[in-house]
């Protein structure tokens, strides 16, 4: 559904990239996020991809229409929202949906009702902005990206400044919004948490470049690490040295074992018995996407 | 185009529901008052009795609603016009930007050319509204003083001689005047625009247009001869056009060649404006 190439973008010459062939793509129906630190160049990216910000080159298709080149007829398909929402704070959050659909060639009455109840700011619409809490602002913001009826919503830092309530509020609406409407997502945060609760694959970026991109999913249970408690504790040196035996690295600490790829975990357990090793526990480790995080974090920039 | 005056629509709906749009009006009010009030007093009515007298004759036919309003707005508007619309048009672009407004219109199907006409034209409608209100309700002090009927008298330092009109004709040109100064203001609002179409704080761009507005009319006044050869390059002397239509025999050649001069500076005003915001990166 949206498919970025090659985006390169600086800003200033003497600054550095602020993305440097950045590719990626999401499929229709999928929550994909781009995760980074501040100023890694996600709302650059985002920025791209909405024609607000002109690369330096590379392109971004929505559906079958570039976003370079027919702007338009792209974002025809997209809703947006991004940090911090600024809205009409004179006008009602009915007349702000108004003023702002209109750009979109207008929507009818019955439609704006419903995605105004939907949003949940019903009793509320009618106000001035001036008036709403930060959830209400989101949740107008929600609302007039839906308003007309997108295929693709894209999120900058859409829970930025809301409340815990909030925050789960906003991702069980995300996930509604994909199976009501079957709406592809795209969001950008540095919250890892919200990252990896709510998207299905993410790209991690990095001072301008993608240093991964895959599921997060299939992240968690990709672990191969094991925790082992013996009874008692000096059994461990014991394991260490079956462990060896079984080509198993340590995981950084005593009580960690890394296993290859190809050995089960049942095996290393059978050998431990058959060794003579009390286990107490043996536990597999999930590695998070913060581990993953972190770890890219502190490698060097590469080229997807 | 239906869409297109949609927008338009919602775009001055936005720009009146703002209380900051009506300053202008609320300070236009205030100031003809303050001028009904000293142009009644005792002393300045006698002094126009003997102009008007020694001049046209019939001073009780010719100080009517028309020529008290008259008087109110073309000492009004010169200053405070200009300003005010500087205010609203430096505004339009800049303000929504510093606002964070504007990236939820750009998120939207819509071309940045179609956005900034519709800005545009919103800034040249809140000026048309503006000078017939100050029109209207300088001629309404006109008629609460005077009442209805009687003659104009009409002189600015721009004119040559006086002009003299009846009630009807006085009426037309009235209007015709007020109306005019859209067009005289055209300047203005491009130069606000284009400048509000920069990286720039909105009262910056204000601030600019009032200042090359002031520094073009002091230069044009400047009476030596080495600026004589430079006339052409002053927008100002050709903002007076709107005062061409006060003559007895209103010159409309040069009313014509100084509206083609205004509408090109204006319309330069939103092209550079529009090229400047077209090659913008709008990001937060």
């Amino acid at each position: 559904m949206i498919t970025v190439t090659g985006l390169k973008k600086r800003f200033d010459r003497n600054a550095p990239a602020a993305l440097d062939d950045v590719s990626f793509s999401v499929k229709e129906g999928e929550i994909y996020g781009l995760l980074g630190h501040n100023g890694a160049g996600k709302s650059t990216a985002l920025g791209i991809l909405l024609g607000m910000v002109y690369p330096d080159s590379g392109e971004v298709m929505i559906g079958d229409k570039s976003v370079q080149r027919e702007r338009e007829a792209a974002l025809r398909q997209v809703g947006a929202i991004f940090e911090a929402p600024s809205f009409y704070e004179y006008l009602s959050g009915w007349q702000n949906l108004k003023v702002l659909t209109s750009f979109s060639g207008g929507v009818d009455h019955e439609t704006m009702m419903e995605t105004v109840e939907w949003v949940g700011l019903g009793k509320r619409i009618k106000h001035r902005v001036g008036t709403y809490s930060h959830g209400m602002r989101q949740r107008l913001a929600l609302a007039q990206a839906l308003l007309p009826r997108p295929k693709v919503l894209i999120l900058d830092e859409p829970t930025d400044g809301l409340d815990p309530e909030g925050i789960v509020e906003f991702r069980e609406s995300l996930f509604e919004l994909r199976k009501d409407f079957g709406l592809t997502v795209l969001l950008s945060s540095h919250l890892l948490g919200e990252v990896e609760q709510v998207c299905d694959r993410v790209a991690i970026i990095k001072g301008g470049r993608k240093v991964y991109e895959g599921g997060t999913r299939g992240l968690v249970s990709e672990g191969q690490l094991y925790r082992l408690e013996t009874h008692p504790p000096e059994d461990l040196v014991k394991a260490r040295e079956i462990a060896s035996t079984l080509s198993i690295t340590s995981g950084g600490e005593d009580d960690l074992f890394s296993l290859p790829g190809d050995l089960d975990s049942s095996d290393f357990l059978g050998a431990l018995v058959s060794g003579g090793v009390r286990v107490r526990q043996f536990v597999r480790m999930e590695s998070t996407l913060e581990d993953l995080y972190l770890s890219v974090s502190h490698q060097p920039a590469s080229q997807d | 185009m239906m869409l297109f005056f949609k927008q338009l629509g919602w775009e001055l709906f936005r720009m009146f529901a703002r209380k900051r749009t009506y300053i202008g009006f609320g300070v236009f009010l205030a100031v003809e008052l303050l001028i009904y009030v000293l142009l009644t007093l005792d002393r300045s009515e006698r002094g126009m009795e003997k102009w008007i007298e020694r001049v046209a004759g019939g001073f009780e036919h010719y100080f009517s609603a028309l020529t008290l309003g008259f008087l109110i707005v073309s000492f009004t508007m010169l200053i405070l016009g200009a300003v005010f619309v500087a205010l609203v048009t430096g505004d339009i672009v800049a303000k929504e930007t510093e606002d964070g407004n504007l990236r939820l219109l750009l998120a939207r199907p819509v071309s940045r050319f179609r956005l900034l006409a519709i800005k545009f034209l919103a800034c040249q409608i809140y000026a048309l509204g503006l000078f017939w209100f100050v029109g209207l309700t300088a001629f309404g002090v006109g008629l609460l003083e005077r009442g209805w009927g009687g003659g104009m008298f009409v002189w600015t330092p721009e004119m040559p001689r006086i002009s003299i009109f009846e009630w009807n004709e006085g009426l037309a040109r009235y209007f015709l005047a007020i109306t005019a100064f859209v067009i005289a203001y055209l300047p203005i609002t491009g130069i606000a625009f284009a400048l509000s179409c920069l990286k720039i704080k909105p009262a910056a761009a204000t601030i600019v247009t009032i200042a090359y507005i002031l520094a073009d009319w002091i230069l044009s006044k400047i009476p030596l001869p080495i600026f004589e050869d430079y006339q052409h390059w002053f927008i100002t002397p050709k903002m007076q056009s709107w005062a061409l239509l006060m003559y007895q025999d209103i010159p409309w050649p040069r009313v014509l060649e100084s509206w083609a001069w205004l509408i090109g500076f204006g319309a330069t005003g939103f092209v550079i404006g529009w090229v400047i915001f077209e090659r913008r990166d709008v990001k937060s």
